[in-house]
């Protein structure tokens, strides 16, 4: 989903009303994917900026009146959306919020492996960013756009192709080399998982992650 | 203390981002908190907030009274009304 308010009327208004565009579209993908309460698949909630709208918001009234909106506060925290969901669903079980800056798709898919590996069925993983705004425009490093999408990760079954993802130390190629990036980074992960291209490559920092298709034997 | 009762009904809207609600939908006896308008403890702080900003009252937090004077859009608006400094 890009660039709208979902409606997300399976949400009550009075839990509803709290939720930015960037909350609405994360909570409103994750049910899509999860119609029916899963109470032992564990959620990983990722996004580069997460609300940062709203702690930006939050800042100036503080700088202007001195005071913050108790409200604004409360769902300023990186996970304050995934426990949004949590509440609305009435999950008790295990949820992260993970941010890791421009690998944040690798990371989450990275902790999801993790609760795979602890036993978990199944992981919600859900991605999202809302672009930031004009004031920290100097910090755009990759194009912005609103959206959010969400999958579900699973070991791959005999015969199925499987995602596989590797991360190797490397330094970074001499800019000029790679043609700019045209989308977000995490709607590049997306299209990689909904095409058919073999591999997705994306330095970050000093690692290089590399995305691959690979076929299992049935 | 009547004529103040839209007035806090709108910025109980306001502030609570109330969406679809307009003030004639809120009875003004009718519970402000869990039952009735559905008001949460996030609420009664923000509602707090606003209030001070707006009409200078301070609130007690630990007064038992306060329980009553935000027990209803009436109740409130009568303690704006014997209370307010601006």
């Amino acid at each position: 989903m890009g660039n709208q308010v979902p409606p997300l009327t399976e949400l009550a208004p009075m839990q509803r009303r709290r939720l930015d565009q960037a909350g609405r579209m994360a909570l409103q993908v994750a049910w899509w994917t999860q119609p029916e309460a899963e109470p032992a698949v564990p959620q990983v909630f990722a996004s580069r900026h997460g609300d940062v709208g709203r702690t930006y918001r939050m800042l100036e009234q503080l700088a202007a009146e001195g005071e913050v909106s108790p409200t604004q506060f409360g769902l300023s925290t990186h996970n304050a959306i995934a426990a949004q969901y949590s509440i609305a669903r009435q999950f008790t079980g295990n949820y992260s919020a993970v941010s890791a800056g421009s690998a944040t798709a690798e990371a989450a898919v990275v902790e999801a492996q993790g609760l795979l590996a602890d036993g978990a069925p199944a992981v919600l993983l859900v991605m999202y960013d809302v672009p930031l705004g004009a004031d920290y425009a100097p910090f755009d490093r990759e194009p912005q756009a609103a959206y959010a999408w969400s999958v579900r990760v699973q070991r791959a079954a005999a015969g199925e192709t499987a995602i596989c993802l590797h991360a190797t130390c490397a330094a970074k190629t001499p800019s000029g080399q790679d043609s700019p990036p045209r989308l977000p980074h995490g709607l590049e992960v997306l299209r990689f998982l909904l095409g058919d291209q073999p591999g997705l490559s994306h330095q970050s920092g000093q690692t290089l992650w590399r995305w691959q298709r690979q076929a299992t034997r049935a | 203390m009547l004529a103040l009762e839209p007035e806090i009904k709108s910025l109980i809207i306001e502030t609570m981002a109330l969406e679809d609600m307009a003030p004639e939908d809120i009875d003004p006896t009718a519970p402000l908190f869990n039952e009735g308008l559905g008001l949460d403890s996030i609420d009664a702080l923000e509602l707090g907030v606003a209030l001070q900003k707006r009409y200078g009252v301070v609130f007690n937090a630990d007064s038992e009274d306060i329980r009553q004077h935000f027990a209803s859009v009436r109740a409130l608006s009568a303690f704006i009304a014997e209370n307010r400094k601006q």
